[in-house]
């Protein structure tokens, strides 16, 4: 009887352990930020984005003025954190107090505006009038709910090495280089001259001639009763990147993958168009190249590659904190604080007035004035509205390109194609 | 011994120590009844929670219209999303790429396994080192190693083409791996073979050392060679475990993600390919559910994909045991 008894009991103790053990998954332990909130008014706020958006110096003097709150940053990889955000979503829990959103995703995420706060709700009117206009109205929802306040802008200009320039025999100053190219005609015949003088190659893809040249477009991929709008703005674009690819202009490498960072270093490219953020990038892939990178206007003037948004998912705890803090970081001390810090272009074109701005230089891109050039491309942009199928309409007309870079599609036959996947991708 | 024996005295059966007994009783019947439920409870809840669930959720949501971008269009579907997938041309050509792929890797990953467990079955010197040595790539982690491939089949400065270009091939225009369907399958099915064949061996070695010696003595003496004895001895005795490797590697290779997605010089764009060249059924439910944002869609290719894997690996299976009970 001794020995049955201890064997049932061991019995039912692994049983209720075991049960205990999977029950445990789904209780409240894991969000640690709760209990605080609820014993003491300590709130945690997590802050989820990727890269470096120069959030350190924030965090401290944030905490240092509210001894209540305390900041926990998460950054990520960039498009992990879009998918997460997305499942935490999904799911109703888990998402973080306060996530950036890029200029690729908040198409998608504005479109689930009911699961974000409106800061409209929140007193955030008052901001409109600060931003830029185009900037203010991406990350408003259909229905005219707001779900970010926006932080950066990329601008766009066009870096080039000012070394391989000179050995090809073409001008090095930056106005000088920015007169050489008024519009992309112009600069398609540069790249010409630069191949036929050295044999190599002078843009890194035909993809990154598409895509500047449609963000000058007045109508993108859709107009704003969202139909596909192919025969314009694309059209335009996509008939640069076949002229580049047919002048054997491109040296056919895909942006951010392994061998686009070797094509920096082997001198593959002599030209990159390049947003704000972008400076930072070269920096940390060839950081042998400085002093040897300048920036002249980016062909056809105007335009914006990428750009970010502070947004509070609904499902929160402690939603009004986490407003709080994002209307605390958009103010314009702390605005300047992270372009100083890490060179993020802000969104607010008051502050391209501000001398902290005006007369930056940058030291690795041949002490370029940073701040005024992106400003400049950053103010003159014609707003494009985004359709809610911008992103895989993008990646389908994008690998069309490539195909035709390997050689799979003839230039003639690539555009009948384009639409044929676009059109695809619009009803995916 | 007679059955009387057996039978209690009136005397013991008025004896008070019954009650006791009663709880002996119902404890001994709670150990051989219940206990073994409660001791296998802990796996079936877990199943129930991280397998079965998802599966009928999974059921039910592929029955529905839910898509992200689009909140307002939500409620039944119907068998709607499987009517489309029949007309959806990306679905077939990925159905192509999975079964290009499968074949490819799978077929000469079990024979080159076969052959490895064989000459390791053979008496060697530091047989452990060699052993260990077939298992080390199955250690390697799938991203890492899958990584170090997409850099040996990259066009510019890729080892594969170095290779290539030793036998006088592709100089002056080296060869895009990704571009084609052919060179791309191969990379790809190279990185899967690579990862699983000494696995498969060792899982081959340990059947194989349960055939007795004296099978090949006698058939050596009956003139047969080691190629001989391979098929006709060694295949039809470990017989039980060549069914389960094929099994295993049809629902591995249908369920092919991670290489073809890492070895995608975009991989953010799940699209395999600039033209879909190498993407696999399990990328593109990756596509339109996460990308497309299509999660009604994406669950109803998920139960496709699990039909098919049932169907062809129970016809792998059925395959593999007449190979081997016929010889």
């Amino acid at each position: 009887m001794e020995r049955l008894g201890k064997r049932t009991l061991r019995a039912t103790a692994a049983g209720v352990a075991a049960t205990l053990a999977i029950a445990g998954c789904s209780g409240q332990d894991l969000e640690g930020g709760n209990e605080d909130n609820a014993s003491g008014g300590q709130v945690t706020l997590k802050v989820a984005f990727w890269g470096d958006m120069g959030l350190d110096k924030l965090k401290a003097a944030y905490e240092k003025d509210h001894p209540n709150v305390k900041i926990v940053l998460n950054s990520g990889e960039y498009n992990a954190q879009h998918e997460d955000l997305q499942k935490k979503l999904v799911a109703g829990s888990g998402a973080p107090d306060i996530s950036a959103i890029d200029e690729g995703f908040i198409v998608q995420f504005r479109s689930q505006a009911d699961k974000f706060v409106n800061y409209l709700d929140k007193g955030g009117a008052e901001f409109e009038s600060k931003y830029l206009p185009w900037k203010w109205k991406q990350s408003l929802s259909p229905d005219g709910k707001q779900i970010g306040l926006g932080t950066d802008v990329g601008g766009l200009a066009m870096c080039y090495r000012t070394d391989l320039f000179q050995k090809a025999g073409l001008p090095t100053d930056r106005d000088a280089v920015s007169k050489l190219w008024p519009n992309w005609d112009a600069f398609l015949n540069v790249g010409k001259q630069y191949v036929a003088k050295t044999g190599k190659k002078f843009v890194d893809s035909g993809t990154n001639m598409f895509n500047p040249v449609l963000a000058q477009q007045p109508v993108g991929f859709y107009n704003e009763q969202e139909q596909l709008q192919m025969e314009g703005g694309p059209k335009v674009a996509f008939d640069v990147s076949m002229k580049a690819i047919e002048a054997d202009l491109s040296a056919d490498l895909a942006s951010f993958q392994p061998n686009w960072d070797q094509g920096f270093k082997k001198d593959q490219f002599a030209v990159l168009a390049c947003p704000a953020w972008m400076l930072g990038h070269i920096q940390d892939t060839a950081p042998e190249q400085k002093g040897k990178w300048d920036i002249a206007a980016i062909p056809g003037g105007g335009g914006n590659w990428g750009g970010s948004w502070w947004t509070v998912p609904s499902q929160g705890k402690n939603v009004d904190a986490a407003v709080d803090f994002v209307k605390w970081m958009v103010q314009p001390e702390q605005q300047i604080e992270v372009f100083k810090t890490v060179g993020n272009l802000p969104s607010q074109p008051a502050l391209y007035k501000d001398p902290a701005v005006l007369d930056y230089k940058k030291e690795f891109m041949s002490n370029a004035p940073t701040g005024q050039i992106f400003a400049a491309t950053a103010e003159n942009l014609q707003p494009q509205y985004l359709g809610k199928k911008n992103g895989p309409t993008r990646v389908a007309v994008e690998n069309v390109i490539t195909r035709v870079q390997q050689g799979g599609l003839k230039p003639e036959a690539a555009w009948a194609e384009a639409v044929k996947e676009a059109e695809k991708a619009a009803k995916s | 011994m007679s059955l009387t024996q057996l039978r209690p005295s009136a005397q013991h059966r008025a004896e008070p120590p019954r009650t006791p007994n009663k709880v002996k009783l119902w404890l001994y019947r709670f150990d051989t009844k219940t206990v073994p439920y409660a001791l296998i409870a802990p796996f079936f809840l877990l199943f129930g929670v991280f397998g079965l669930f998802p599966i009928i959720f999974n059921g039910v949501v592929a029955l529905r219209n839910w898509r992200l971008d689009d909140p307002t269009l939500t409620g039944w579907a119907g068998f709607g999303n499987f009517t489309k997938l029949l007309s959806d041309e990306d679905f077939w050509n990925a159905l192509g790429n999975t079964f290009g792929i499968f074949l490819l890797s799978t077929v000469p990953q079990l024979l080159a396994a076969l052959i490895v467990a064989s000459v390791l079955n053979r008496r060697l010197r530091a047989t452990t080192w060699w052993r260990i040595g077939v298992l080390l790539p199955y250690l390697t982690p799938v991203v890492a190693s899958t990584l170090v491939f997409a850099v040996f089949f990259s066009r510019d400065y890729g080892m594969a083409n170095w290779f290539l270009s030793l036998v006088g091939f592709g100089e002056s225009d080296p060869l895009d791996w990704r571009a084609a369907k052919w060179s791309s399958w191969i990379a790809i099915a190279t990185m899967v073979n690579w990862k699983w064949i000494g696995y498969n061996a060792l899982l081959y070695l340990s059947a194989m050392q349960t055939i007795p010696k004296d099978v090949y003595e006698a058939a050596a003496v009956d003139g047969a060679g080691p190629w001989r004895q391979l098929w006709r001895i060694t295949v039809p005795m470990i017989q039980p475990v060549v069914v389960f490797t094929v099994i295993l590697s049809t629902i591995g290779g249908l369920q092919l993600f991670n290489e073809p997605m890492m070895f995608d010089e975009n991989p953010q764009s799940a699209s395999g390919g600039s033209d879909h060249q190498f993407q696999t059924i399990a990328q593109l439910i990756y596509k339109v559910g996460w990308k497309d944002l299509n999660l009604g869609y994406a669950a109803a290719m998920s139960w496709a994909l699990f039909l098919i894997i049932l169907i062809v690996a129970g016809v792998n299976a059925l395959l593999t045991k007449r190979i081997g009970g016929d010889r």
